[in-house]
């Protein structure tokens, strides 16, 4: 049975592109309000990790179940949650971010927070107003009738976040989202998220590959390694995995300390 | 000191040089091609026909040289080849875009420019004459869009991109169907893309005259048709004056093409 503070529950996820194995019985639960960072380098299997549970690609076994109390189930899996498996991506309430903003560029910065809104045909009214709240929390008020190729990169990261923080997903996937931006933007971006996340609940999956980042923007961390994924119980916990290289890294700076 | 200003000065004329002659090996042709459309009575060795007036164009009404109907012709045949083969390929290239065999596809797409549009109608003609289409315009717009399908997917098949291919799918977790998808975000993203299709399809579509007149069997009559025809009767002011019809759209289409295309920041 789902915990009633799980929000996700991933089990025994699997999948393979012809003869290799990208994701190994992957199993883990999010809970409500938890941001996960996932550590993991290039070709660990964390993009397609990210691309199943938004709906973009299709497991080979496992499942994945969402709490959904807006879902009468009638599955048989109700006490797990919502069956995502085979559920298109429109329909799972779960946000997929690139590293790449992705703003659609022929929409003004206030249309494109608006997307979500109006293709759900919410009023007019209601559109405005929620769009100007997310305008007012990522600090572009006055930029919201500017197109996409007039906002510097993390003008244009923090527009792709509201975008998405504005339908109120369910679970957000973020799939190295400030990899891309200069060391200062990325601590703005970073502040940012936690400010935002922290305000609005909510339910995150953070991949990054820098350790740093990791720590800083999750409350658990995990790590995805040639397709095992593992989720630390603590902080503490990662730190003393040895296989993570942590301890090591923090005796190489010690030695300077002295 | 003077030397290194000679040289310098005589890089700079051969650069106005080349402008200018550049500039007149594209304005020449047609400037003199709307004058003879004027002419009359043009006798060697003179430059010039010996009379110039508007006697010409009031010809393109008259139904005898039947100039304005094929006109209309032409005009329709070639926006629904345009329009047809865009939109079917705009569809057939994602597909295409997205596929294993890509390389494949795109290389077979080349195949009716590598055997020449004249031979594939000559091949065709047979079952164009067997299916009762030949010398009709349903068979020309059928036979011309076999030629403009593979082109447009040719065109559209790099509109398909990594970077597409994300927007779709953010747009998807967004909550998108896939009819908004098309109708929100595909759609007004090429825009530029399909426009410049439109554009070369319709111009494929606007200049065809061997696959045409085979096909055509010489009943469907298109502009081109009736420039060669001309052509072929030593007709040349009439030539020339089918000639200034058959030019005009594809010029219409470029002031279109630097006005909207140009002008216009969209994905590519």
């Amino acid at each position: 049975m789902m915990h009633k503070n799980t929000i996700l529950n991933v089990s025994g996820v699997s999948k393979k592109y012809g003869t290799e194995t990208v994701l190994h019985d992957v199993t883990f639960s999010l809970q409500q309000r938890e941001v996960l960072s996932v550590l993991g380098k290039s070709g660990s299997g964390k993009t397609t990790l990210l691309k199943i549970l938004a709906g973009l690609e299709q497991e080979d076994a496992g499942s994945i179940h969402l709490k959904d109390e807006d879902y009468n189930g009638t599955d048989g899996h109700e006490t797990l949650g919502r069956f995502m498996n085979g559920l298109a991506p429109q329909h799972r309430n779960i946000v997929y971010l690139y590293q790449e903003p992705l703003l659609f560029p022929h929409l003004t910065v206030f249309e494109n927070i608006a997307f979500g809104l109006r293709i759900r045909k919410q009023p007019g009214a209601i559109i405005k107003e929620k769009v100007e709240v997310m305008l007012d929390e990522i600090g572009l008020v006055s930029h919201a009738f500017k197109m996409p190729q007039q906002l510097s990169g993390g003008q244009l990261q923090r527009v792709s976040f509201a975008r998405a923080l504005v339908i109120n997903p369910k679970v957000l996937l973020l799939d190295e989202p400030f990899g891309a931006l200069d060391i200062e933007t990325r601590t703005q971006m970073q502040e940012l998220f936690k400010k935002v996340s922290k305000k609005y609940g909510l339910t995150s999956l953070f991949i990054t590959h820098d350790l740093k980042e990791a720590l800083i923007m999750g409350d658990h961390i995990g790590k995805i390694e040639k397709g095992i994924f593992k989720k630390y119980g603590s902080p503490k916990e990662f730190y003393e995995d040895e296989a993570n290289g942590v301890m090591a890294e923090a005796a190489f700076w010690k030695q300077f300390k002295a | 000191m003077e030397i290194a200003w000679v040289v310098h000065r005589k890089g700079y004329d051969m650069k106005k040089m080349l402008q200018l002659f550049f500039a007149i090996s594209i304005v020449f042709p047609v400037f003199f091609l709307a004058v003879l459309s004027f002419g009359k009575n043009w006798t060697y060795p003179d430059l010039l026909p010996s009379t110039l007036n508007a006697a010409n164009w009031a010809a393109i009404v008259k139904l005898d040289t039947g100039l304005f109907q094929s006109f209309l012709t032409s005009l329709c045949i070639s926006v629904f080849v345009g329009v047809g083969s865009t939109a079917l390929s705009f569809i057939t290239s994602k597909f295409i875009a997205y596929s294993r065999y890509r390389s494949i596809f795109i290389l077979i797409a080349y195949l009716p420019y590598v055997i020449a549009p004249v031979i594939l109608a000559a091949t065709l003609q047979y079952y164009f004459i067997v299916l009762d289409l030949a010398g009709s315009i349903g068979g020309v717009l059928l036979a011309q869009f076999f030629i403009a399908y593979p082109f447009g997917v040719i065109i559209l098949n790099n509109f398909w991109n990594h970077k597409i291919r994300a927007i779709e799918e953010l747009a998807a977790t967004l909550g998108a169907t896939k009819r908004q998808l098309w109708l929100k975000v595909l759609l007004p993203i090429s825009k530029t893309a399909l426009l410049l299709c439109f554009f070369q399809t319709f111009l494929i579509s606007w200049f065809e005259y061997g696959l045409t007149s085979v096909i055509g069997l010489g009943v469907v009559k298109t502009l081109s048709i009736n420039v060669f025809g001309f052509v072929n009767e030593a007709n040349i002011f009439y030539a020339a004056l089918a000639s200034c019809l058959l030019i005009a759209p594809p010029m219409v289409l470029i002031w279109f093409n630097k006005r909207y295309i140009f002008s216009t920041d969209t994905v590519s």
